[in-house]
């Protein structure tokens, strides 16, 4: 197992530089450069030529890149150039937002669909299977930037000023202003009540397509052959499938956690920019549009290490559900 | 035997594991959530994680805050909050002055000019308590007020104004506004500190100088003295720590979430006093649904600039009010006359008058602008609101305009042609993410189709816009459409000047002899009287040669809570008034519930 991960590991390496670098040749191609956005009538060219030397943008690419990378590897991703601040301030920012939004999403969308997916299984064909179906289907074709507006216009500006609701929830921000001045547990309660409309929003449309797979997948595992033996041995049919049959159709499920990450990445572009969510995505975005390089770089960087990382644990999780794989791990 | 022998291993390897690893799944979210480090008391959170230069700054602008009596008054009280949509960029470094919203918070919150507008425009004394000219209007003496301090304790003088000017104009800084001062003499020469609070300028006489003395903050010396002029643009002055000297003190910054201002106790009382306000915010709201929901649910009190759509909404809701003022903006198409098929003036007017600019601003901005002619925006005191007769929407007059500069349609044919046989196909160009722009392209489109043009709308990324429209050997463009934000004074120089031509905003490429002298006397004429017929002027010439079409004046729109009261806004901005703002004792609340 340890050689396996090890090898994971080291496989990473090549690929994330391979990103980073890939991202560096895009943005050296895209026209226009940090400066653009001081460019108005008034504004002397003398003044802006300035500035790239300021930002170092009048050296050769290949100089920038190998610039670039030598301080990366140290542990220093620069200074941005459209926030006036080093990028590690900038990531330190941002990041922990991002994880702390993706993963309560993951969760939900994991924890929800799982449990959707089951109800149908051993309901398939019945009304509740087919209700949720319905239900499943129109969540995984909606825009989330849609459902994230409905979301808003439902359980923010309708609860509060039209249904005079006793809950409802903030629109947008990651706290109240006045958090700094509540108690501890009012502050984690307030965190929750910001929390919850984004998280939900991207958590929908993922929870739909899981509550499909693990449908589809327990239906197949119901249908086997041990499963028959295990009711016939008089097992109550909970236990057949909370504790036989689940355990055994989850494994396909857990290797979509690692094609949903990126998704759940991308998803957060979006729903960061609706709710006014201080995270990654969104930072990603604007600094890829005021051609902010080392942002970028350094944001590509970090998603990609995400992603690898991400993939490995689904690789883990399969591994974990499925001892059919284990053992070939082993023997290498 | 209890249950089937293959699953158990399995479940007792995997059980204990599994368990913990759910576990530390769930709690993940939880560990983020309590361990952020965002509770506690502001001011010491504000510090952590600071450059060591913000350390050693703000806990001085504490102390010296904390000696302060603060006034007492039914008026003093409570929180406001403000949303918009962009970042404050450039935060309070005036060094560094490029968006609209960071400009204002320098101008009216933070910092100090040295002079100010009134509400007709006329320039009235701020940190300067009188100006005199000299006789032959080659300089300026500024006598400084003496009772002004910087938040931390320092008094404000002229060897602050003195290092603003030094720094500004410095090539190493590379402040884009730079050229506020390319009539002034060079480094030293330029400026004289008399005493420490009178101020003198020499520079070769020109029209509106006190203008950008309106327009440029005064930065700190004490605290910026020593940052090389490259490193100032990037400073952490601007955006973790900025120390003013203006009615609001900075309070601390969340990026890209809020910016939190309070109440400077000292502010002089012959400048408006101190604020009514406890505490100011300004929240960063990327998406204008969520901005509208947070202004109906009291998240926010005031909405900068909602989409006219949006505005009529307001309007309708019980408990708040819709603002909308003259701005300084204008959106326009420029015409690249480099182009064949736009060297004519004449096609250029054919296309001004085959567009009905009044539907398109009723369509598409609800009609909250005016019809622009020429780029002398109706808050200017030259504004010339006739210019316009010259070029109504006239469809048959456009089509007969064509037909006289060679560009005939043929029997049955839709688009004209020359004697040559070459289309009258024109592409419009314009950048993502503004729907106004793309909708006036499209409704170009069909309203001139109908007069035999074919225009072809063409979307680009912003920075690649610019660089195929800004390089002057590309100019890869027929027609363009633009917006922006004047100056106060307005200077078109860069856009038709024909010594300009090789420059970046010499879209038009135009070049005429009369336009030159008038945009070269416009800047130097500097009694308003005698300058009045030269704009007038201007302003026709602009009309004949349709360098530009020019689209509309958009009113400035802006979202309030009833609660907030004395909010007035004008083209000097949304904040003019922000130190008079004032929230009713019933009506406080916790900050940000309404």
């Amino acid at each position: 197992m340890a050689v396996f991960l090890l090898r994971r590991l080291l496989l990473a390496i090549p690929m994330v530089l391979g990103v980073a670098t890939l991202v560096f040749l895009v943005l050296e191609v895209a026209p226009g450069d940090a400066t653009a956005r001081y460019a108005a009538p008034g504004v002397a060219p003398e003044a802006l030529e300035q500035m790239r030397r300021n930002m170092g943008l009048d050296r050769p690419a290949g100089e920038r890149y190998l610039r670039w990378m030598g301080a990366m590897l140290r542990g220093d991703f620069g200074v941005s150039l459209s926030r006036n601040e080093p990028v590690r301030e900038v990531l330190a920012q941002t990041l922990p937002n991002t994880l702390l939004l993706s993963a309560t999403a993951l969760i939900l969308a994991f924890g929800g669909g799982i449990l959707l997916g089951t109800l149908q299984a051993v309901r398939a064909g019945g009304v509740v299977d087919r209700g949720i179906s319905i239900t499943t289907l129109l969540f995984y074709s909606m825009p989330s930037f849609w459902l994230a507006l409905m979301l808003i216009l439902v359980f923010s500006v309708q609860a509060r000023n039209v249904w005079d609701w006793p809950f409802w929830f903030p629109a947008s921000g990651m706290v109240s202003l006045d958090h700094g001045f509540l108690g501890s547990r009012e502050q984690i309660l307030d965190r929750i009540r910001h929390l919850t409309l984004p998280s939900v929003s991207l958590a929908l449309v993922l929870a739909a397509g899981i509550a499909r797979y693990m449908r589809a997948s327990l239906l197949e595992v119901l249908s086997l052959d041990w499963v028959r033996t295990a009711r016939a041995k008089g097992i109550p049919e909970w236990r057949v499938v909370v504790e036989h049959a689940m355990r055994n159709a989850l494994g396909p499920v857990a290797t979509l956690f690692g094609l949903y990450l990126p998704v759940l990445f991308s998803g957060t572009v979006v729903i960061e920019t609706v709710f006014a969510w201080p995270g990654m995505g969104k930072l990603m975005v604007d600094s890829i549009f005021q051609r902010d390089t080392p942002v970028v770089l350094a944001a590509a960087f970090l998603f990609a290490l995400l992603v690898i990382v991400g993939n490995l644990v689904a690789d883990l999780l399969h591994a974990l559900l499925d001892p059919r794989i284990r053992p070939a791990a082993r023997a290498r | 035997m209890t249950e089937t022998p293959y699953r158990k291993p399995g479940c007792r390897a995997a059980g204990p594991g599994r368990t913990c690893r759910m576990a530390m799944l769930l709690l993940f979210p939880v560990l983020l959530l309590g361990g952020c480090g965002d509770g506690g008391d502001p001011a010491v959170r504000a510090l952590q994680g600071l450059p060591e230069f913000c350390r050693e700054v703000l806990p001085r602008v504490q102390a010296h805050q904390a000696t302060l009596t603060q006034p007492s008054g039914e008026r003093f009280g409570g929180t406001a909050v403000v949303g918009a949509v962009g970042e404050m960029a450039d935060g309070i470094n005036a060094f560094s002055l490029a968006d609209y919203t960071s400009a204002q918070h320098q101008t009216f919150l933070n910092l100090m000019t040295l002079v100010r507008l009134d509400e007709s425009l006329g320039f009235q004394p701020y940190l300067a308590r009188s100006w005199e000219f000299s006789p032959d209007g080659s300089e300026v003496t500024f006598h400084l007020r003496d009772d002004v301090r910087w938040h931390d304790g320092e008094p404000t003088t002229a060897h602050d104004v003195a290092f603003t000017f030094l720094r500004a104009t410095d090539p190493g800084t590379a402040f884009p506004n730079a050229a506020f001062w390319s009539r002034y003499r060079e480094g030293d020469e330029g400026v004289e500190v008399l005493d420490d609070h009178t101020i003198r300028f020499r520079f070769q006489p020109h029209a509106e100088v006190l203008d950008t003395w309106r327009a440029m903050p005064i930065m700190p010396r004490h605290l910026l003295e020593d940052v090389a002029p490259a490193d100032l643009r990037s400073h952490p002055f601007g955006i973790r720590c900025p120390v003013g000297n203006g009615p609001f003190v900075f309070q601390e910054r969340r990026p890209g979430q809020s910016w939190s201002f309070v109440r400077n106790p000292e502010f002089p009382e012959a400048l408006g006093g101190p604020p009514y306000l406890d505490r100011y915010i300004f929240r960063v709201i990327p998406e204008q649904s969520t901005l509208l929901a947070e202004l109906l649910t009291g998240g926010v009190d005031l909405y900068v600039a909602p989409t006219p759509d949006q505005a009529l909404r307001i309007q309708e809701e019980e408990g708040l009010r819709l603002l909308d003022f003259d701005f300084r903006s204008y959106v326009f198409v420029a015409w690249n006359s480099r182009r064949p098929q736009l060297a004519d003036p004449r096609v250029r007017r054919a296309l001004t008058m085959g567009i009905n600019r009044q539907e398109i601003l009723d369509g598409l901005l609800m009609g909250f602008g005016t019809v622009a002619d020429a780029g002398v925006p109706p808050f200017h005191w030259a504004h010339d609101p006739e210019a316009g007769g010259r070029v109504a929407y006239d469809p048959e007059g456009a089509a007969a305009l064509l037909d006289e500069a060679g560009w005939r349609l043929e029997d049955g044919g839709s688009v004209r042609t020359d004697a040559q046989g070459n289309r009258l196909e024109i592409s419009v160009k314009y950048n993502t993410g503004n729907q106004q722009r793309q909708d006036v392209a499209e409704v170009m489109q069909a309203q001139l189709s109908r007069i035999g043009v074919a225009i072809r709308p063409e979307v680009l990324e912003w920075a690649t816009l610019v660089e195929q429209i800004n390089d002057p050997v590309r100019r890869d463009f027929d027609g363009v459409v633009l917006g922006w934000v004047t100056e106060f004074r307005v200077d078109d120089r860069d856009l038709f000047h024909s010594s300009g031509v090789d420059q970046p905003f010499h879209w038009s490429g135009i070049q005429d002899p009369e336009l030159d002298l008038l945009l070269d006397s416009l800047q130097v004429v500097m009694d308003r009287e005698a300058a009045r017929p030269l704009w007038q002027r201007y302003q026709e010439r602009a009309v004949e040669l349709q360098p530009l079409t020019y689209f509309f004046y958009p009113r400035r729109l802006a979202g309030v809570n009833e609660r907030v009261e004395g909010v007035r806004m004008d083209v000097r901005g949304e904040w003019v008034t922000v130190a008079e703002w004032w929230i009713p004792e019933a009506a406080r609340g916790s900050p940000g519930e309404g």
